[in-house]
């Protein structure tokens, strides 16, 4: 793209376009106007001024005949002035006046004094000989009617045209400078903005190509392009740290599989070398099996994971919280007791929140089995959940194991990560970032703190919040 | 048992048939949706085992329009999308039962049983095993004409045993069917529950009815 025609083509100079568009209409809108208001008044002050000027020498002929208004029209023609006469005998020929020839002779018929509006161009000679071209209005009539002499009283409208001329010249002017400096303004202005709009496609094309640190300039000035930029710089942000999450998560999940994996080769390849015995064989199948299961468990775990994280079109709905989490807590007691821990619900009533069932259940559900995996015997687990003052539900699964020490609580949250101490335990590292997947689904969170131990085993609490539903039965 | 077995994956169908055929079923195969529907529309079927990724009709499909030209065989849906939505689509299109994938040979298997066993439980208002009687509309059980005292759950575990009689059920099943919980618990819930229930309905008496079927689930039987 060649960037003398890319300007060209920038939305910042179709915008200068139409301003100067714009500009050129107002100024010829603004020229017809103008024209019509000077001369129009102009005229229409030659009108009155002529019309004076032929009732006052009509009066004059009234009251001292042919004779006084020769006269009066000889000398008035004689003053300077704008005003020009012309006496005239009932058939047209030139007594006396500023013109040899009538321009227009009134009908024979005409009335006394109803003279004629005219408009005429001329031709004199000023001072100098030079012969001179101009225009003038005025009245013609015939007075005292039919054999009457005939009068013209006209001002001369020069000035008036040069007036006109010269303003029509200006605005001209200002029109042809307006749309230069339109073009000019947007040309500036699109060059101006394709140089930030360039800065920032540069940006991104460096980051398809490859170089993820790079970032979109920040002039620091608050404007558009800043606001642009940093919300690109944002979204690189999260993108590189998405990226690096996957990384790990492939390293993770490649390290997590291979344990299994080599186990289960092992057990065939052990099973094939001895000799048939069906009984042991029966046994190393079984293991195998079981390696296998739990090479699917952890699949699974991670294609759930990416389903909560990547599918934007889970369907929420309302959830009886309290009911679902009563019945978690009754499902899972069994087996707490069974292994020597104690499993107990402290559920508020009412408690609805807008989510998917399935998702609501399982999170907590993994809350829940992964307190009874790391309390020790003896150990105790509750569940709480209540509607916080700002009207969400907090659930908390608190237990009294060993719980993980602050610094380490960010990072179990983030995929496949188990801590160093939970390395022998089973799972993919994936239950609480299962719930934490969930949490942001439902706009929620989870944090981790203290759970309800103490000293070295102050145990760990899983806070787990929703947003709730707001209803009239939940209200009452 | 005649299982119609319709699956575009080879070696997946001949590795279900001959699971099939170890445990006393007799497989057709289709290898596509429209095959399927019309192998089960001429009828002679028992259960029908329908994939959801078909070629040419989707599972669902042949499901829905099967269930509209009057055919009530009952259909199992396998499949490798295990989303609730996708079972509820699955189940609303006319299935009786959704497995999603990976599962074991012996959930299906018990899975195609129940099927075919549990075609016209829903009518009955008293289920008896053995001297294990259960009545549903008073929600009391007895055995041995003593009254037995469960809890709400416990009874309806219990109940679901007791129309699956005979059958071997999966954990998983009774996780799905008594509780309505759709993911595996990593700890040994059910077996917990199963054993609670054992020692009220068993520990008294001299013979056990419900009995442990090794690498697969339970079985209730006199």
């Amino acid at each position: 793209m060649r960037p003398s025609l890319a300007l060209l083509r920038t939305t910042t100079f179709r915008l200068a376009l139409a301003q100067a568009g714009i500009v050129l209409t107002f100024v010829v809108a603004l020229l017809v106007y103008i024209y019509f208001a000077t001369i129009g008044q102009l005229t229409a002050d030659s009108d009155i001024l002529a019309d004076q000027e032929y009732a006052a020498l009509e009066r004059s002929y009234a009251e001292g005949g042919i004779r006084r208004l020769n006269q009066e029209v000889v000398e008035r023609a004689a003053r300077e002035g704008p005003l020009l006469y012309v006496l005239a005998e009932s058939d047209g020929t030139v007594i006396t006046g500023d013109f040899q020839q009538l321009p227009a002779v009134p009908g024979e018929g005409a009335e006394p004094a109803a003279a004629e509006r005219i408009d005429f161009n001329f031709e004199t000679t000023n001072a100098d000989g030079a012969p001179q071209r101009g225009r003038a209005r005025g009245q013609v009539g015939r007075l005292l009617g039919v054999g009457g002499p005939i009068l013209l009283v006209a001002r001369d409208l020069g000035d008036s045209s040069v007036i006109s001329g010269r303003i029509t010249r200006v605005l001209w002017t200002v029109a042809i400078l307006g749309v230069f400096l339109s073009v000019a303004s947007g040309l500036m202005a699109s060059w101006l903005a394709s140089r930030r709009v360039e800065a920032l496609a540069h940006t991104a094309r460096d980051v398809m190509a490859g170089d993820l640190k790079r970032r979109a300039p920040v002039r620091g000035e608050g404007d558009e392009f800043d606001e642009l930029a940093e919300a690109m710089n944002a979204m690189l942000d999260r993108l590189e740290r998405l990226m690096q999450v996957s990384r790990t998560a492939g390293d993770a999940i490649a390290h997590d599989l291979r344990s299994p994996l080599t186990r289960f080769r092992q057990k065939l390849e052990s099973a094939l070398d001895r000799p048939a015995d069906s009984a042991a064989d029966r046994d190393a199948l079984q293991r195998a099996l079981e390696e296998a299961d739990s090479l699917l468990d952890m699949f699974a775990a991670v294609l759930r994971l990416a389903r909560v994280e990547s599918n934007p079109n889970w369907r929420l709905e309302r959830v009886d919280a309290s009911e679902a989490l009563r019945e978690l807590v009754e499902f899972y007691e069994p087996a707490a007791e069974d292994v020597g821990r104690t499993l107990r619900g402290h559920i508020s009533d009412a408690l609805v929140v807008r989510g998917e069932p399935g998702l609501f259940r399982q999170a907590v559900s993994n809350l829940i089995e992964n307190a009874l995996k790391y309390t020790l015997p003896g150990g105790h687990i509750e569940v709480h959940a209540l509607r916080r003052p700002d009207g969400r539900v907090e659930i908390s699964v608190l237990d009294d194991g060993p719980g993980i020490s602050p610094p380490d609580r960010d990072r179990v949250l983030e995929r496949f990560v188990r801590l160093e101490s939970a390395r022998s335990s089973p799972g993919a590292g994936l239950g609480l970032s299962l719930v934490a997947a969930v949490a942001r689904l439902h706009n929620g969170g989870l944090h981790l703190r203290d759970g309800i131990g103490h000293g070295e085993r102050r145990g760990l609490g899983a806070i787990f919040v929703l947003p709730a539903v707001q209803t009239a039965a939940v209200a009452r | 048992m005649r299982v119609l077995l319709v699956e575009d994956d080879a070696d997946m169908a001949e590795s279900l048939r001959s699971s099939l055929t170890a445990d006393q079923h007799e497989v057709e195969i289709a290898g596509d949706g429209e095959l399927g529907q019309s192998m089960a529309l001429a009828g002679g079927y028992d259960v029908i085992v329908l994939d959801r990724m078909l070629p040419k009709k989707l599972g669902v499909s042949v499901v829905k329009e099967l269930r509209e030209q009057g055919v009530s065989t009952p259909v199992l849906i396998l499949s490798a999308l295990h989303d609730e939505d996708h079972r509820v689509e699955g189940l609303n299109a006319g299935a009786n039962d959704y497995l999603g994938k990976p599962f074991s040979t012996r959930e299906l298997l018990a899975r195609v049983r129940a099927l075919w066993h549990g075609r016209d439980r829903d009518v009955q208002t008293r289920l008896q095993v053995g001297d294990l009687e259960m009545d549903l509309l008073a929600r009391t059980v007895k055995r041995g004409g003593k009254k037995l005292d469960l809890q709400p759950r416990e009874f309806r575990l219990l109940e679901y045993l007791m129309r699956n009689a005979g059958q071997t059920v999966t954990r998983k099943m009774l996780l799905e069917n008594v509780w309505d919980y759709h993911f595996d618990p990593q700890t040994n819930v059910i077996d917990v529950h199963i054993s609670r229930l054992r020692s009220k309905i068993d520990r008294d008496f001299a013979q056990s009815l419900l009995h442990t079927v090794r690498g697969s689930g339970y079985r209730l039987e006199a």
